[in-house]
Order: structure tokens, then sequence, then C-alpha cells
């Protein structure tokens, strides 16, 4: 697969030359410095972008045949996103942060209240709902952005950056958290991240230098 | 989902305080501003009405060519006759007889010698009939002054005269004034009044030198027995049809008028004056352009402070479209918050306004200080009108505006690329 951008009148290709499988629930890891492609392939198996040439296929669907609203519904049904710098809506609660995923689904109120309460749970922070995210620490707000890729039970996570905000002890403990999920509800886990912490957690790592796959290793010591 | 855009439109200030000001400022004005206008150009067609062209008027064909000079010698005869067949031919109308002319008032002194002399314009109108409607339509009552012992005529022989007359020669409640002119043949005419009130309409024009007395004492000064200059016909619902006013004027002339004969009768309608059909016809579009002119200001500024929004919104709309929200959907959230943003204004705005039209109704402002050489009959204390239209004018462009403003705003979500919108969140 290939990705280029517009630059002016000629183009910057992002990606070339990516030929990667992953495996239903995975916890690996695009690791490459600053600029290398990492957050475009992100966007790309995330159907928040297209690539160039060549395709990504997402759980059987190819991504450069879907239009805007088979994305949409992709993304809504089996995707959750995880950001470096949590991106929650600062006027809704805990709680209704973590709702807004469902409500674009079909959910009674009643079924809404237990899966938010029950993903809040999941991430250790379920007596804090009523707090608005302005009063709570970076840790707990990734791990409210967490509940709320979580809540939903998407297939896949693409969490980009998800610990470049974080001290060494919450970004261990939302690593944690996240390794526990995977396990417990076999969710995929896909990161881009430069943080040798994330590393020591994945299974898998690939890496990206200026576009291009250079490495990709299976991480045989937490794999035993 | 609607509860969700309420609850983060109450919330987020920045999203809904300026532009719920900006919408409730906007819509205070019109329904302020259209309701004072509404009022005054509704003033000047009722003061023009009453004062002078009633709803319609006859007059001879000969009178209304000279109208200017208020030629009397050719004034309608026969006019009791005439009374019962307009009466019958048009049941909708009544009808009130006017003479004006014009004349010297001599104040003697107490030795019947002239102390002063002043020119007059003189208003002869039923006064004294029990069942006359002319003392509210001219308003007398409110226009008598305070200051001193005014009351109405309460018999022949009674006058009142204008303030600034009486203030200028220093006439009494009580004194006796003389009036010259000329009776309906042409031959001099003196006749004796005694003073019972003075009179200020708040009208330059009105207040200039007028004479009002009952028409019985002016037929019989001017020789006007079954004579009058004009008849006045007002609809007896009170407002002013403009198009069936034009029907009724048709009908009279192809009735009444005769070419060959400049003696017969013949009829005009209110908006023939051409400012006052301008009045009128601002009295009823001054909303529409009210409307108009703020749905363009208040579109831009709140396509502005929209835009404004946008941008700060872009994280926001980066997360819901990664949460699988669709484009549109967003889009039609933006219109829905434009909508409850656009009723709240409103609804402030039309009660602020309300407040102030009350205010302007009730009290109004006096210019007539900056009226004294005016020559238009225009009222000199502008007041505003509340009428049905002024509870929901403002919602037009208080809802039209925010809804536009944030539909040409919200296009930068379309705009962009997905992956994009994206990207700026992440700075
Ligand atoms: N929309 C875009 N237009 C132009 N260049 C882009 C665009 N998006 C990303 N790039 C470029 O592509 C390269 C890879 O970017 P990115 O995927 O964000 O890298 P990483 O996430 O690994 O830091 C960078 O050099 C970046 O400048
Ligand atoms: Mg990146």
């Amino acid at each position: 697969m290939e990705k280029q951008f517009p630059v002016g009148k000629s183009f910057f290709t992002a990606l070339r030359d990516v030929n990667l499988d992953f495996g239903e629930g995975e916890f690996a890891g695009l690791v490459g410095p600053s600029g290398s492609g990492k957050t475009t392939l992100l966007n790309i198996i995330g159907s928040l972008d297209q690539p160039t040439k060549g395709d990504a296929e997402v759980m059987g669907k190819s991504i450069s045949e879907l239009n805007h609203k088979q994305a949409a519904q992709l993304r809504n049904e089996h995707i959750g996103f995880i950001f470096q710098t949590y991106n929650l809506l600062p006027v809704y609660t805990v709680f209704e942060n973590v709702e807004f995923s469902l409500l674009l689904q079909n959910h009674t109120a009643a079924e809404r209240k237990k899966a938010v309460m029950e993903a809040l749970d999941w991430v250790g922070i379920a007596d804090k709902a009523k707090l608005k995210p302005s009063t709570l620490s970076g840790g707990e707000c990734q791990r409210i952005a967490i509940a709320r890729a979580m809540v939903k039970k998407p297939k896949l996570v693409l969490a980009d950056e998800p610990t470049a905000n974080l001290d060494s002890k919450n970004s261990h403990h939302i690593l944690q958290t996240m390794k526990k999920l995977n396990e417990e509800l076999k969710t995929t886990f896909l990161f881009a991240t430069h943080d040798e912490k994330v590393m020591g957690y994945l299974d898998r790592i690939v890496k990206l230098e200026d576009g291009r796959v250079v490495e990709d290793l299976v991480n045989e010591k937490l794999k035993m | 989902m609607l509860k969700f855009i309420i609850k983060g439109i109450l919330r987020d200030k920045n999203r809904s305080v300026l532009p719920v000001m900006v919408v409730s400022i906007g819509v205070f004005l019109t329904v302020a501003l259209s309701a004072w206008m509404r009022g005054i150009f509704g003033d000047m067609t009722d003061l023009n009405a009453n004062f002078d062209s009633g709803h319609v008027k006859v007059m001879t064909c000969a009178y209304n060519e000279n109208k200017s000079q208020i030629p009397n010698d050719l004034a309608l005869l026969g006019v009791e006759e005439f009374q019962k067949q307009f009466e019958a031919d048009y049941p909708e109308i009544e009808w009130a007889h006017r003479i004006n002319f014009g004349g010297l008032l001599d104040v003697p002194d107490e030795n019947g010698e002239t102390r002063a002399q002043g020119t007059m314009v003189g208003k002869a109108v039923d006064l004294l009939s029990p069942d006359s409607k002319e003392i509210d339509r001219m308003n007398l009552r409110k226009a008598l002054s305070a200051k001193n012992a005014s009351r109405l005529p309460q018999k022949q022989g009674e006058v009142l005269i204008s303030q600034d007359f009486a203030d200028r020669f220093g006439v009494k409640i009580g004194d006796d004034v003389t009036l010259f002119g000329s009776t309906m043949y042409g031959s001099m005419m003196f006749s004796n009044y005694t003073v019972c009130g003075t009179i200020k309409f708040g009208n330059a024009v009105l207040d200039r030198g007028a004479l009002i007395l009952d028409i019985r004492d002016a037929r019989m000064a001017m020789d006007m027995e079954d004579a009058t200059g004009e008849m006045l016909g007002f609809f007896k619902e009170g407002e002013y049809e403009d198009v069936q006013a034009k029907a009724i004027q048709a009908s009279f002339n192809a009735k009444y008028t005769q070419a060959d004969d400049e003696y017969s009768p013949t009829m005009v309608i209110l908006t023939d004056d051409s400012t006052i059909g301008m009045y009128l016809q601002m009295a009823n579009s001054i909303g529409g352009i009210m409307v108009f002119v703020l749905i363009l200001i208040l579109s831009v500024v709140l396509w502005n402070t929209g835009l404004l929004g946008t941008i700060r919104r872009y994280s926001e709309f980066g997360v819901r479209l990664a949460l699988g929200e669709r484009k549109v959907h967003i889009y039609k959230s933006l219109l829905g918050e434009a909508v409850v943003i656009g009723i709240i204004g409103s609804v402030l705005g039309t009660a602020m306004g309300l407040w102030l039209a009350y205010y302007l109704q009730e009290t109004g402002i006096d210019f007539s200080a900056l009226m004294n050489n005016v020559t238009m009959m225009i009222p000199s204390v502008y007041k505003a009108k509340i009428t049905p239209e002024t509870f929901y004018i403002g919602f037009i462009p208080g809802l039209f505006a925010v809804v536009l403003g944030n539909a040409l705003a919200g296009r930068a979500i379309f705009k962009r690329q997905t992956s994009q919108l994206f990207r700026e969140l992440e700075v």
C-alpha cells in the first residue's frame, strides 16, 4: 500500500510498500520516529483516510471502496480510537463522554447506563462518573478515553501515542489496563508510539522509517 | 441526541452566550423598532385621516381642484339629501361634515376696541350632537389645556382656540373674540364667540393658530345652511382599508360625479395623497423591511461567530467522526443547536423588545422641540404600536439568521478531509 499527500504542486509520499497483516486479538504497535507515517497508517486502518495505491482490508471491508456512510458505520460499530490528547468533550461529564459512543447506536437509556458503568469499571474510575474531565488528572482522562473506545466493545482499538502526555506511573497503569482488556475481551489493539514503555507491553513491533516498514518482530519475551 | 445538544449549549458558555446575545439584541431591535415605526407611521396616517382627509372625502369637483385655497364658495350643497343617499349606498362608512376656512380673529378690550388681531385657520366640526364622534377623532379632550379652566363647547357660540394664539395675545377663558371672514357667497361677515377653552394638539401645523367651533355656528355665520366644504367618511370598523376604499371610490365617482357639472360631488381617498399612501405602506411593510435588513446583518455576524465556534470545536468534531458519526449528522446537529439558540435568543429579545415597545406605546418620545417649523401633519410625540406582529416578528430573523450563520460556518466540516479535521486536533 502507498499513501501520498499533495504538497504544493507535487506529492509527499508518507507510506510506501507497506504490506502488513494483523490478526485478531493482537497487541501490536507501529513504532518509529516522528514523521515516519504511523498516524497516517492508523488513520487509513481507521477508515478516516484512504490509501493512494493498494488497499487496506479491515474486518473484511476494503477501505478504498467504502463511502462516507459505510466508513462511519465501520468506525461506529467496530473501531475505537484513543488519542495522545484524550480529546474528551469538556462540557460533558465523564459518564456522558463515554455514553456518547452509544448514542449513535440504538440503545435504550438503561442499556447505555449499564454499558457505560461497566466500561468505567474496567478502567477503574466508576466513582468519577459525574465529574467533568477538566477536574481530573491526565491519567484519569486517558482512562476515560479508553472507556469511551471500549464501551461499544469494538473488535479493534487504534491508539495513537496514548502515553505521550502521561508520566511513567500513569503510562504503565493504562497499558496494563489495555493489556487486560485485550486478554479478557480479545480486542485487537494497534498502537502508534515511540515510547519505550509501550514497547515493553507489545506482542509485536512494526518499525516504520520514512514511510517504509523496516522491521516486523514478534516480542518473544512476552509471548512466553 | 437532542438532549445532548441542549446540554452542550447550556453548559458551553462560549457556544451559547455570544450567539444568544447577538440574536437577542438583534431581535430586541427588530421588535422595538418595528413596533415604534409602525406606531409612528400609523399615527401619521391617523392624524391626517382624522384632521384632514378622512378615510374617504367627498367635495364638489371644483372644490377639489382648488382645495389649497379652501374655496367655500364651491361648497357642496344639499348635504342633508346626499348624506341619506351615501348612508344607503355605503353602510360601512360614517360621515362627518366639516368646513375649513381662513379668517381674522380680533380680540377686543373692555371698551370694544381691538386689542389684538391675528390670522386664524378655522375648523368647523360637529361638536354638539350627542352622538358625534368628532371630539374623539380630533382628540379634543386630551388637547384641552390643563393650565386653565378649559372645557369643551357646550352650546353654540362657544369656541376653542389654540394655546399658542391665546398665549400670544393674552386671551383668557371666557373672553369674547370676533371672527372676520367671508360668507359662502363672498360677502363680508363677522361673528362673536366666547372662548371656552384653549387647545394644544402637539402638532406644529395644527397648533399654529386654530379656531375650532361647532359646524352650526359656521353655517350660520357663513350662510352655509345645508352646505359643507367637505364630507369626510370613516370606516365604521375603525381601520382604513385601502382595497375597500378604492372600490367605494370607483363606484361613488361613477354614480355621482358628472363630467359636465363642476358642482357634482367627487370622492378622494386617504391614499390619493401620495405622502399618506407612503406612510401607510411603511406602516404595513416596516416589519418586513426590518426583518430583511436584520437577517442580513445578523447572519453575517453569526456566520463569523459561528466560524470561530466551529474552529474551536474541531477537536469535538474530530472525536465525533472517529466515534462513527457522519459529517451530515454533525452538520445537522449544528443546525439543531442553531434552532435552540435562535429560540432562546428570540424569546429573550422579544421580551425585551416588547418591554421597550410598551413603554414607547404608553409614553412615546417627544420630538416637539425639533418640530417648530414642520409643515407636515406629523405627530410630535412618537409612539409605538404593539400589534400581534410584534410578538412573532423577532423570531423570523432570530431563527433564520442563526440557522443561516451556522449553516455557512458549518460547511467547514465538509470542506476538510476527515483525516485533516482530525489532524487539527492532534496539535
Ligand atoms: N495531510 C497531510 N498533508 C501533507 N503531509 C502530511 C499530511 N499528513 C501527514 N503528512 C506528512 O506525512 C508524514 C508522516 O506523518 P505522520 O503519519 O503524522 O507521522 P507520525 O505519526 O509517525 O509522526 C509527515 O512527514 C507528515 O508531515
Ligand atoms: Mg503521529
